[in-house]
């Protein structure tokens, strides 16, 4: 009787709580996204104007509910300078979401170095990953010759992404992992995502959730 | 619709007050970041027993600033002034290596305030013009900031005598586009 009615109270006030952290170089969106999925996922949340968002140097956090399970973010600095932080987060961490600014090829090594250290991890390990090619609204105009190219070419696409990042395979190993493009300020691509993420850490039983109590 | 009005009037005319602390041990610059925030000029401090208060306006916006005497014997005072609080701004002596651990447990008794429970924190890692001035993450690590899970923070370099991370921008940055108080300023 007493388990039925604990299952009950269990069932009825409580919620599976996953740490999901957001990860990227600085400019890549990261702040932009967790806002736009704060205003996605929460009824009465007012947002922020997104355009005026500014670089992190320190920690942002937002909750939001998904069915059964609490989703807690985590929004980490990308400065290079900040990035030694991140390893505190990860032993506590349900799910990571590394975020990447597609328009900008020439941080692109940069970010897949960043990326490289981060699933390099043992704390990591199973953790799900989604990457997200992030800002793929925008176009990319190059210079050509001292002038800009007259035509606009596409940003990076999944593919691209994913062939540059080819050889990280071998270490994110066996856990899910999913690219996803996205474009966190209109807000495409961030109901997949999210969806995506909830599915996967459920599903890792090698990483339980806390029990949190709705208050 | 007298909410709306009224989010409508302070939207426009900012006339509540932000109310925020600044904190931290004795001989961080806590009263140097305070003038050179209200006036922009160093002043000569000499240092704080009780407390200077000032209003700086930024904007249409007016913050009424604390600044707190950080000396062993007047900390436990701090306490007294935590009611309303929207922000702290907590300043460290980043040269000052040895006192790390001394600031790092002051600052966790006073984040396990409830009083403060939904302030803002802001670290300064002052004195960023020393020599053997530490990092900001190397601040960050030693003052535990890892450690808090569940509060927004944010950390700056300074230098109050030089005046360097103490411009409107920094300040834009740390208080107006914060999230939830944006939207406090606009549930008001």
């Amino acid at each position: 009787m007493y388990t039925l009615l604990s299952g009950l109270y269990k069932y009825v006030f409580q919620k599976d709580e996953y740490c999901i952290l957001i990860l990227g170089l600085d400019n890549a969106g990261k702040t932009t996204f967790l806002e736009q999925t704060k205003t996605k996922f929460s009824k009465n949340y007012k947002g922020m104007n997104l355009t005026k968002i500014t670089t992190t140097v320190g920690l942002n956090i937002g909750t939001i509910d998904v069915g059964k399970a609490r989703l807690m973010f985590w929004d980490l600095g990308g400065q290079e300078e900040l990035q030694s932080l991140w390893d505190k987060y990860y032993a506590e961490s349900h799910g990571v979401i590394y975020v990447i600014d597609s328009t900008d090829e020439e941080r692109l090594s940069e970010s897949k170095e960043a990326f490289e250290k981060m699933i390099s991890s043992d704390v990591l390990e199973g953790v799900p990953l989604l990457v997200l090619a992030n800002k793929q609204d925008v176009e990319v105009y190059h210079l050509v010759g001292g002038g800009f190219e007259d035509r606009a070419s596409d940003c990076m696409s999944v593919p691209d992404i994913k062939t540059a990042f080819s050889d990280c395979a071998p270490k994110i190993g066996k856990r899910d992992c999913l690219v996803q493009p996205c474009t966190a300020l209109t807000g495409q691509g961030v109901n997949e995502g999210i969806e995506w993420m909830v599915k996967c850490v459920i599903r890792n039983i090698h990483r339980p959730p806390r029990q949190k109590d709705i208050t | 619709v007298g909410g709306w009005f009224s989010s409508l009037f302070s939207g426009l005319f900012g006339t509540r007050e932000m109310r925020i602390l600044i904190l931290g041990l004795d001989g961080a610059g806590k009263t140097t970041i305070l003038y050179r925030l209200q006036v922009g000029e160093v002043v000569t401090t000499i240092p704080t027993i009780g407390f200077n208060v000032e209003t700086v306006t930024y904007k249409n916006l007016k913050f009424q600033v604390w600044d707190l005497g950080g000396q062993t014997s007047i900390r436990p005072y701090w306490r007294c002034y935590y009611s309303n609080t929207d922000a702290v701004i907590y300043v460290v002596d980043s040269s000052d290596r040895d006192r790390m651990g001394i600031s790092k447990s002051e600052l966790v008794a006073m984040l396990e305030e409830e009083e403060l429970k939904k302030a803002i924190l802001v670290v300064f890692a002052n004195k960023q013009d020393m020599e053997q001035a530490m990092t900001p993450a190397e601040v960050a690590n030693s003052l535990g900031l890892p450690a808090l899970k569940d509060r927004k923070w944010q950390i700056f370099k300074t230098s109050a005598t030089k005046g360097t991370g103490l411009d409107e921008y920094n300040l834009h940055c740390s208080f107006f586009r914060h999230t939830s108080l944006h939207s406090h300023w606009v549930n008001e």
